[in-house]
């Protein structure tokens, strides 16, 4: 089986050594963003499976969005 | 071209020998995991033929299932199978290290089951997994896990025929 984690800690998941995981700037208890934005929601996702798709070799990568209301 | 940014492993040891450090300092029961292997399966099949199961570490579960017990320092690193099929209203989020507040009000936040859903309508992955798993993160000795709950976990969604997980925090 593949797998790909979705990252708020990208010190711990390199500790892990996770082979692939996306990391996004949002708070604990948000991974997928806002509460009631399903779009958002399944941009992180589908980013999930691109990067099943597209990385070659072990690595974390950090997706671009930003928390716009920190809690 | 991946989606996003790669990091350097280098600019985040320290970050992790601190944590590692609080870790021992807060909670006489830590044992911080040392991972050696490094793994790395490549995709078998295409996403649009792939079964994918869900992992989460936010403490999900549902209403009748025993909660994650949250009152002891020592974790809790049991898991719940959660049936594809579930109705999002009846999950529950027991876990002390994060804020549930967001979880509550929109369960996709930690758990995008209903994501999943539309990502097999749509064709951009062939099926969802029969089964999920919910766990709990907070673990100082996360030995449990990684030697009898992990390796449980894989062998319920291999039997499944589950192709790819996506694992979420919470």
């Amino acid at each position: 089986m593949s797998t790909v984690s979705l990252c708020l800690r990208p010190d711990i998941s390199f500790a892990m050594k996770v082979p692939r995981a996306a990391y996004v700037r949002f708070p604990l208890g948000n991974p997928l963003g806002e509460p009631g934005r399903p779009d958002q929601q399944r941009r992180i996702l589908d980013d999930l499976f691109e990067l099943l798709e597209t990385a070659e070799k072990p690595g974390i990568v950090e997706l671009p969005y930003r928390w716009r209301r920190w809690l | 071209m991946t989606a996003g940014v790669p990091l350097d492993p280098a600019d985040h040891a320290e970050g992790y020998r601190k944590w590692v450090e609080y870790i021992a300092h807060n909670h006489h029961a830590a044992n911080p995991l040392t991972v050696e292997t490094q793994q790395f399966t490549p995709l078998a099949k295409p996403l649009a033929e792939s079964r994918v199961a869900l992992v989460s570490s936010a403490g999900v579960h549902l209403d009748d299932q025993e909660p994650f017990h949250i009152a002891t320092v020592a974790g809790d690193p049991s898991f719940r199978v959660l049936a594809d099929d579930l109705d999002p209203g009846r999950l529950r989020f027991t876990h002390t290290h994060y804020d549930t507040k967001s979880a509550e009000a929109d369960p996709n936040v930690v758990f995008p089951i209903d994501r999943l859903h539309e990502a097999v309508a749509d064709g951009r992955i062939g099926s969802a997994s029969p089964v999920h798993v919910g766990m709990m993160g907070f673990n100082p000795d996360p030995t449990p896990i990684a030697e009898v709950s992990a390796p449980a976990v894989a062998e319920l969604l291999a039997g499944e025929g589950v192709d790819v997980v996506v694992l979420v925090p919470g």
